[in-house]
């Protein structure tokens, strides 16, 4: 079996990606089990919080206010960092972020790179570029480390690995640490890894690491673990490089006391996550002498200049509304064709290909709202969803075939008869008459011919009922009149 | 290159933005800044909390500390602690092994079972521990490496919220760690394990305040 395609370049359209998985009763078993334990979590944590809706309201009035302003913050970083003793890269496209990437690499003479798990990173398909220049990158977050082990691509934004099962596991890890003995309960595994892993901190001088918050005051950077790997690569080697989106900065330290509750809560139902790292620059005797980040562009700021799509950066990649998504818990990630799935990956990953892939993105998803409620920092994904939707459909406009098209026939028409009363009377006659043909005994349509059997193949659809309202409502008792005397 | 692409970046999102009038000030915060437990109500929640992430918490006065320190390294089961420069001498008990941090390798502080660290602050609503690797926290690499973390935390550091822990603290610190309860991952079948990388076992000394 091949492995799942996580370019979007190449990915198949959402549909047919998501076909085989449906039928992957045991992924989807993993999928629905992980969702629902990290949601019970959640929503108990949420429902204590007093002031969870003030702190979603000044976390999203926080994120908008960065991104009203983000070159002036993305400059105060700058200065800050380089202060502390940074090195601050910029790079407008994944290409460069490679190349910036892969040319401190080489200056450090690396052959290993140890890695704190960064969605950045995948987004720059920065581990094939590694491999192609000889530098072996270890994941060294669990999941990721369970992925990498297992040539197997990650389906969720926090616990990249819910797809696999501890049967999966330790069959990976007794094939590729050669522990045939291993048992698969969850608490030998992870000694297994924490063992696999130690030699590797121990040895390993540089580390790649992604960025939760970056602080325009200080210039530092936040990495938010559970694990204490990221500890680890933050402390150990000689050199460390950063790789962060540009629209992760935050104005001041203290901001912290906002984003950091709403974000614990909301990714893994938890007051705080057990290990919150903020450093800046380079310290004297402590952690890596040489610090590298690098800001990625990738298509960020062409998203900031649209109205409805800028609200899409305010993201702090919670992955709440991936758990709580009726399409993702149904799919898991890999349909997604991206390593950003589920809602935000919808609504993220078409604008960063600059609309020229994953063009059904958008459509996946029933638009019930989910989403918009859980999100921490308010980021309405439905407009955005159906704002794109109207993108892909002008893109897909042609004008020349446009009068053979049935879709556009259809609506022309629709506009014509939803444009006047008596137009839209006579439409629902025709139309009473027209589905009459149709129209089970029991008031239910379940097959239309043509091009409306694409929609009676998965759907019933109820029957007209005899009286419109307008009928009903004119020759309704006048109630109101006899009252008001 | 590079040059070229930090003003073409800062450029592209300058047009971006340009008609974007918004001012920091004006951000809402209507949150809940200060709690309003009184230091025994502070002091109960935060040993409450740690418990429920599975440290080991203990309460001692001042004058007790030395003796409850040894108590609970001899508990550990370890024989070798490592501790930052800035530890009063009386902590340092006999019995046990120390190594004092200054410019350790990494070899010499994995050998170590145990560290012995102070404090920044506390913050009960979250039972979070702040380090901010001053002389009596120590380089993080000391509290990183050794299996079990004993950690001294004066009752007048401990507030209630998370923004008490900001407003206290309106200069960010150059390093800071923020630890709730031990290492742990729930990547396997979000069954919450203890103790992937960072130390297993925590354990905090409480220490009430004179008088």
């Amino acid at each position: 079996m091949s492995g799942p395609v996580m370019d979007p370049r190449i990915a198949p359209p959402f549909p047919q990606a998501a076909l085989p998985i449906l039928q992957n009763t045991q992924l989807r078993k993993n999928v629905a089990h992980a969702t629902d334990v990290i949601q019970a979590k959640r929503n108990r944590l949420v429902a204590e919080k007093q002031d969870w809706q003030e702190l979603r309201t000044s976390a999203a009035a926080t994120r908008a206010h960065v991104l009203a302003n983000l070159a002036t913050y993305l400059e105060q970083f700058e200065k800050n960092c380089t202060a502390a003793g940074g090195v601050v890269h910029w790079a407008r496209d994944a290409a460069e972020a490679r190349q910036i990437i892969l040319d401190i690499l080489l200056e450090e003479k690396a052959g290993e790179v140890i890695k704190i798990k960064t969605m950045t990173s995948a987004e720059i398909q920065l581990n094939p570029a590694l491999e192609a220049a000889g530098i072996a990158a270890i994941e060294t977050d669990l999941a990721e480390l369970i992925l990498q082990l297992g040539n197997d691509e990650p389906s969720h934004i926090v616990v990249p690995a819910l797809h696999v099962n501890r049967q999966q596991v330790r069959e990976i890890f007794a094939r590729r640490m050669g522990l045939p003995e291993l048992p698969d309960d969850p608490q030998a595994l992870t000694a297994a890894a924490r063992t696999y892993l130690r030699k590797k901190f121990l040895s390993v001088p540089t580390a790649i690491s992604g960025a939760n918050f970056l602080i325009a005051e200080d210039g530092s950077v936040v990495i938010v673990e559970s694990e204490g790997n990221g500890r680890m690569c933050l402390t150990l080697p000689r050199t460390l490089i950063t790789l962060a989106g540009i629209e992760k900065v935050l104005p001041r330290f203290s901001d912290l006391e906002v984003l950091l509750q709403v974000l614990a809560r909301s990714a893994t139902g938890e007051r705080l996550n057990p290990y919150n790292s903020l450093w800046s620059g380079v310290t004297p005797g402590d952690g890596p002498q040489k610090f590298h980040i690098v800001l990625l562009d990738n298509g960020r700021s062409e998203i900031l200049g649209r109205k409805v799509e800028r609200q899409t950066l305010q993201c702090i990649r919670c992955a709440a509304c991936l758990n709580t998504c009726p399409v993702y818990r149904q799919t898991g990630g890999h349909a997604y064709g991206s390593p950003y799935a589920g809602p935000i990956g919808a609504i993220l990953t078409p604008q960063l290909e600059h609309m020229r892939h994953a063009q059904s993105l958008p459509y996946a998803s029933s638009l019930c709202a989910a989403c918009y409620e859980v999100c921490p920092v308010k980021i309405n994904i439905p407009e955005v969803l159906i704002d794109l939707r109207a993108q892909v459909v002008d893109q897909e406009r042609n004008e020349g075939t446009r009068w053979t098209d049935p879709m556009y026939l259809g609506m022309k028409a629709a506009n014509f008869a939803f444009g006047s009363a008596a137009r839209f009377r006579m439409a629902q006659w025709f139309g009473r008459l027209g589905l009459k043909f149709f129209t089970d005994r029991d008031g239910w349509i379940r097959k239309l011919p043509n091009l409306g059997s694409r929609w009676t193949l998965s759907r019933d659809l109820p029957g007209l009922p005899d009286q419109t309202f307008r009928q009903w409502w004119s020759e309704r008792e006048p109630v109101r009149g006899k009252e008001s005397k | 290159m590079t040059a070229n692409s930090r003003q073409f970046i800062l450029d592209r999102v300058r047009a971006a933005t340009t008609a974007d009038a918004n001012r920091y000030q004006d951000i809402p915060r209507d949150y809940i800044g200060a709690g309003n437990l009184d230091p025994q109500g502070r002091l109960h929640l935060m040993s409450e909390r740690l418990q429920e992430y599975g440290a080991e918490v203990v309460e001692s006065s001042p004058a007790d500390l030395p003796q409850i320190i040894s108590h609970q390294l001899q508990l550990s089961g370890k024989h070798h602690f490592v501790v930052p420069q800035g530890l009063p001498a009386g902590w340092l008990g006999s019995g046990v092994t120390w190594s004092i941090d200054g410019n350790l390798s990494h070899e010499e502080i994995e050998q170590c079972g145990g560290v012995l660290t102070a404090a920044s602050a506390g913050v009960a609503d979250s039972g979070t521990i702040v380090l901010h690797h001053g002389p009596m926290e120590g380089r993080r690499i000391i509290s990183l490496l050794p299996d079990f973390h004993l950690c001294i935390l004066r009752a007048s550091q401990i507030v209630e919220t998370l923004p008490e822990y900001f407003a206290l603290f309106p200069m960010p610190p150059r390093l800071a760690t923020y630890i709730s309860g031990p290492s742990a991952t729930a990547d396997i079948e979000m069954t919450r394990i203890k103790g992937v990388h960072g130390p297993r076992f925590l354990s905090v000394i409480i220490v009430r305040d004179d008088g």
